[in-house]
């Protein structure tokens, strides 16, 4: 693999790695999804300095160029994120609903009792 | 005596949210009935919780739109906390008459039934004009829910329903927020329940426009299927 190549995955990590832990300083994101993030970086980390292991890895698996192993990883890994944040979106629905459903209820509740007073 | 909850979830409709509870007033009064009303105002934009205050109805404003499922589930979470026997979904349109309210009741009251649906397709005496792609969906519909559930059921998207107290505690717990017509019926059969259809007349929307568009109508029916289709590869608690 080229120098300058490698050069720029480890910035891209870097670039990551510095994000992540930013918004995580800012408590803007929950340490479950920010260990996600250091994975992802990792696996970059990983391409960048054992390029050799990557080609081993491809050639055996069959790909013709190591660089559509690395896609592959990636759009498989992003597919996975994406599914995990539909079923937490679903999730977060179901207790929105249920947090208007009782305020909503509990506000008629507290209007009835002042207008029997 | 049961006490008996008309929920009737409200969506803009300030035309008809006053004669429907009117309706409903008028009947305990000349047949010495005691429904009890609960309007579900599903954050409305326009004047139907205003009417719903001055006139003394009693309303839930529901503090965001949550949709059909989410605004009856709020009533049978109402019901369930007043104790109520039954509950009955009872449209805020003018579509449902009150005087069909005792006969989607009595086999709840009569013969333990769980769940009553009021079928516009179940007898002839069905004035209930819609449309041929309407009509096409419904037994679409039909025909999953038979395939999901084993039961032919006719009119399954039918709004106009009754519970027991043990459906309204169900109920009360968790309820679909989209599709709630079909998939609730698909899943109260599949638990167990004993569900019944009853035939009665509906009438043309007095004002306002229906909720389910035209254009909507085929992805709608995709939704449903798919929703059907989960059911049957679901496994649910029976009920005892």
């Amino acid at each position: 693999m080229q120098i300058n190549l490698i050069i720029t995955l480890i910035a891209v990590a870097l670039f990551l790695i510095i994000l992540t832990t930013y918004i995580l300083k800012k408590g803007r994101i929950s340490e479950k999804y920010a260990l996600l993030w250091y994975g992802m970086t990792m696996m970059i980390l990983l391409v960048a300095l054992f390029p050799n292991l990557f080609v081993f890895i491809s050639e055996k698996l069959g790909f013709k160029v190591m660089s559509n192993l690395i896609m592959g990883i990636l759009i498989g890994v992003l597919i996975l994120i994406l599914m995990a944040l539909t079923i937490m979106i679903a999730g977060q629905k179901k207790k929105t609903i249920l947090l208007i459903q009782e305020i909503s209820i509990l506000k008629s509740e507290i209007r009835s009792m002042k207008e029997n007073q | 005596m049961e006490k008996v909850l008309l929920i009737i979830p409200a969506y803009n409709e300030e035309d008809n949210i006053l004669n429907t509870y009117q309706s409903i007033m008028d009947y305990n009064k000349k047949n010495k009935t005691k429904y009890d009303v609960i309007v579900i105002n599903d954050g409305s934009t326009d004047h139907t919780s205003e009417i719903c205050h001055k006139n003394k109805i009693p309303v839930v404003d529901l503090i965001h739109n949550l949709g059909i499922g989410g605004a009856v589930q709020t009533g049978y979470k109402y019901a369930d906390a007043h104790q109520y026997d039954i509950a009955i979904q009872f449209d805020g349109d003018g579509q449902h008459d009150v005087r069909y309210v005792s006969d989607i009741m009595k086999p709840i009251k009569e013969k333990g039934i769980d769940m009553v649906i009021g079928s516009r397709f179940i007898s002839k005496m069905d004035t209930f004009r819609s449309t041929l792609a309407r009509r096409i969906g419904i037994s679409i519909i039909s025909f999953f829910m038979k395939l999901v559930t084993g039961k032919k059921i006719y009119d399954t998207t039918s709004g106009f329903r009754a519970c027991s107290k043990k459906l309204i505690q169900d109920f009360a717990i968790s309820y679909p927020s989209e599709y709630p017509e079909p998939v609730t019926t698909a899943e109260v059969i599949k638990k167990n329940y004993q569900v019944l259809e009853v035939p009665v007349e509906m009438k043309e929307r007095k004002a306002g426009t229906s909720s389910i568009k035209a254009w909507k109508n085929a992805y709608y029916m995709m939704n449903v299927t798919v929703a059907l289709l989960a059911i049957k590869i679901r496994r649910y608690k029976k009920c005892k």
